[in-house]
């Protein structure tokens, strides 16, 4: 017995010396990034982004049973680079739209800003924090909704889940009681709060996830495709809302959408993307003018193919495979340099 | 105020419990059919007999019920299942973005299922008991209930940190039904549901009494049923050893595999 509770003891000593070292080399890790950060960024952006990289490795297997039984002895992967050397910047404020075709970077782009996924290279701050370090005085400042992704409990009711965040964001009581009644008044949603979610409507529910979203005052809103599937009014009521909340709030909103009327109506600003590069970065008036918004992206994603053609041509010719080389890096800093937006 | 925010996701799971009528009504009804099997079974074993391998009928049966009653309060197994597809269908970062333990928040989630269910399992157990008049033996010792009682709570929460940590290996080996497999293999071999613990021989005992399994459902029943009191503090002693070694290995696997993630889509 005696002998046993030794070995339990020196077993528990051993084990919680090794989990002091594993958490110190993590650390370690994470603050010599944010010190890289910190070095050469602006401190008054809110997101900071310095040739940003994310490359995603494809796993290829050839069609039929064959191509099956090949695959479990040799795996073959292929690479794809969903961002490709992005500079950007977004000041407190802002109401920053991303555009793009399907495959563009943009929801890449705010998984890496949310943390969700690592980048391949680059920097990248976020409230003056590495984001996919995950820490919780991070994630308390930022909110994401993503269109096709829910946040919420389908069986519970909304008021459950509002208590459920407010536990979670830790809100005080005085400023969850505000913020309820702030947004259940601006959103119309009153005498929807005590019904099961999974019986709302499209609507009704993406109403929710934004409440859910705002309910702690974050300082920047990630928007991944708030409008879609919606219908024409519920989509003008939530642009409504959203142009309300960032000037009322200040709060910073990065929106993406294939609905060029929620970029238009929304956004001071536009970026557009296209095979991860950027492609534009400026005022959204002066990106459509007078033109429709589809001979405008025409005109962009045409032009971007292009260039994209030219420089694996040139990575052929060169003999250069180098997957950190920011591909169409010329037309990856037109308009604007990198952090160098006005509203900065 | 840490601790509040994991109680909240305790309540809304126990709250969330209670949206599913079918699954409460055959809960119930499958821990009554299991305990009136078991009851028929063990009549026709012990008909003739006083006692078999030193249980006598009423003690059998306290055993049964006992241990079909932590059994059913181990509900770990839908955390892999949940981490698994959420991870390779991109949903995983509902919980990647808040700002929780997401470990503490499985935990939490187990225990406010598991407290739904402690009570209709507990009306089920006493109603058995004054049903069939069973002479239920329960321990007496005071020192050996609080030992059983932390072996209960050790061993449920090793289950869901087992739980988790195959959950998340999803991240590197995409899939995880293998893992699984030989996970419920290895519990019921080491619980001594497939073959009898004692007709293993006597270094394959010990070895499985090495594992954690042995200590989640079995020991508890025994002790609580008066049995094994000499494995009480060694049991506790193992399974603490056991939840910090499951502890390091989640938290280098997420350090090492997190990175994989790629939630889905470009």
């Amino acid at each position: 017995m005696a002998m046993l509770f030794l070995h339990s003891f020196v077993g528990i000593t051993v084990v919680i010396i090794l989990q002091c070292r594993l958490c110190g080399g993590i650390r370690k890790e994470y603050v010599c990034q944010s010190r890289q950060m910190g070095a050469g960024m602006n401190t008054t952006n809110i997101i900071e982004i310095k040739n940003l990289t994310k490359v995603y490795k494809r796993y290829v297997k050839k069609e039929g049973v064959g191509g099956s039984i090949a695959s479990l002895f040799r795996r073959k992967y292929t690479e794809k680079k969903a961002v490709s050397g992005l500079d950007l910047c977004i000041g407190r404020g802002e109401f920053v739209g991303l555009i793009g075709p399907n495959g563009a970077g943009k929801t890449t782009l705010i998984k890496m800003l949310t943390g969700i996924i690592a980048p391949t290279s680059g920097e990248i701050s976020v409230l003056g924090y590495y984001p996919n370090e995950m820490k919780n005085a991070f994630k308390k400042q930022y909110a994401v909704v993503m269109g096709q992704k829910s946040q919420l409990f389908f069986e519970l009711t909304v008021n459950d889940i509002l208590r459920l965040f407010k536990e979670i964001y830790e809100i005080p009581e005085a400023d969850f009681q505000r913020n309820k009644a702030y947004f259940t008044e601006l959103f119309g949603v009153r005498e929807l709060m005590d019904v099961q979610v999974r019986t709302l409507s499209l609507g009704e529910r993406m109403k929710m996830e934004l409440i859910v979203a705002l309910l702690h005052d974050p300082g920047v809103l990630f928007l991944d495709e708030p409008t879609i599937g919606l219908d024409v009014v519920a989509s003008a009521q939530i642009r409504k809302f959203l142009k309300e909340i960032n000037e009322e709030k200040r709060t910073t909103i990065l929106l993406t959408s294939h609905y060029m009327e929620d970029i238009r109506t929304l956004c001071g600003r536009c970026v557009v993307l296209n095979h991860g590069i950027k492609i534009y970065d400026g005022k959204t008036e002066e990106l459509f003018g007078e033109e429709e918004p589809a001979a405008v992206m025409e005109r962009l994603y045409g032009k971007t193919e292009r260039e994209e053609t030219g420089n694996r041509k040139e990575d052929t010719e060169a003999g250069t495979n180098n997957p950190m080389r920011p591909a169409g890096s010329k037309s990856g800093k037109d308009e604007k340099g990198a952090c160098e937006n006005e509203d900065a | 105020m840490k601790m509040r925010k994991y109680i909240e996701v305790a309540k809304v799971y126990f709250k969330t419990q209670f949206a599913w009528r079918a699954d409460v009504l055959f809960n119930m009804i499958f821990t009554i059919s299991r305990i009136l099997f078991a009851y028929l079974l063990w009549r026709m074993v012990f008909s003739g007999k006083e006692v078999v391998s030193g249980f006598t009928f009423h003690g059998m049966l306290s055993y049964y019920i006992v241990s079909s009653f932590l059994s059913q309060l181990e509900m770990s197994g839908g955390i892999s299942g949940e981490i698994c597809q959420r991870i390779r269908n991109g949903a995983f970062s509902k919980y990647m973005i808040l700002p929780v333990s997401m470990e503490g928040y499985f935990v939490a989630m187990e225990a406010g299922t598991v407290l739904f269910y402690l009570a209709f399992d507990l009306i089920a157990a006493f109603l058995w008991i004054f049903i069939f008049r069973i002479e239920f033996a329960f321990v007496t010792d005071g020192a050996v209930l609080l030992c059983a009682f932390c072996l209960i709570l050790l061993g449920l929460f090793f289950m869901v940190q087992f739980a988790y940590y195959l959950g998340i290996l999803t991240l590197k080996y995409q899939g995880i039904e293998t893992f699984l497999m030989i996970k419920n293999n290895l519990m019921a071999l080491a619980t001594g549901t497939i073959v009898p613990l004692a007709l293993f021989p006597e270094a394959v005992v010990r070895a499985m009494r090495a594992l954690p399994f042995y200590y989640v459902t079995y020991l508890p029943s025994m002790l609580l049923t008066g049995k094994c009191r000499e494995e009480a503090v060694v049991g506790i002693g193992i399974m603490t050893v056991w939840c910090l070694v499951m502890q390091i290995l989640i938290r280098r696997t997420w350090a090492k595999y997190s990175r994989k993630y790629d939630g889905v889509g470009i």
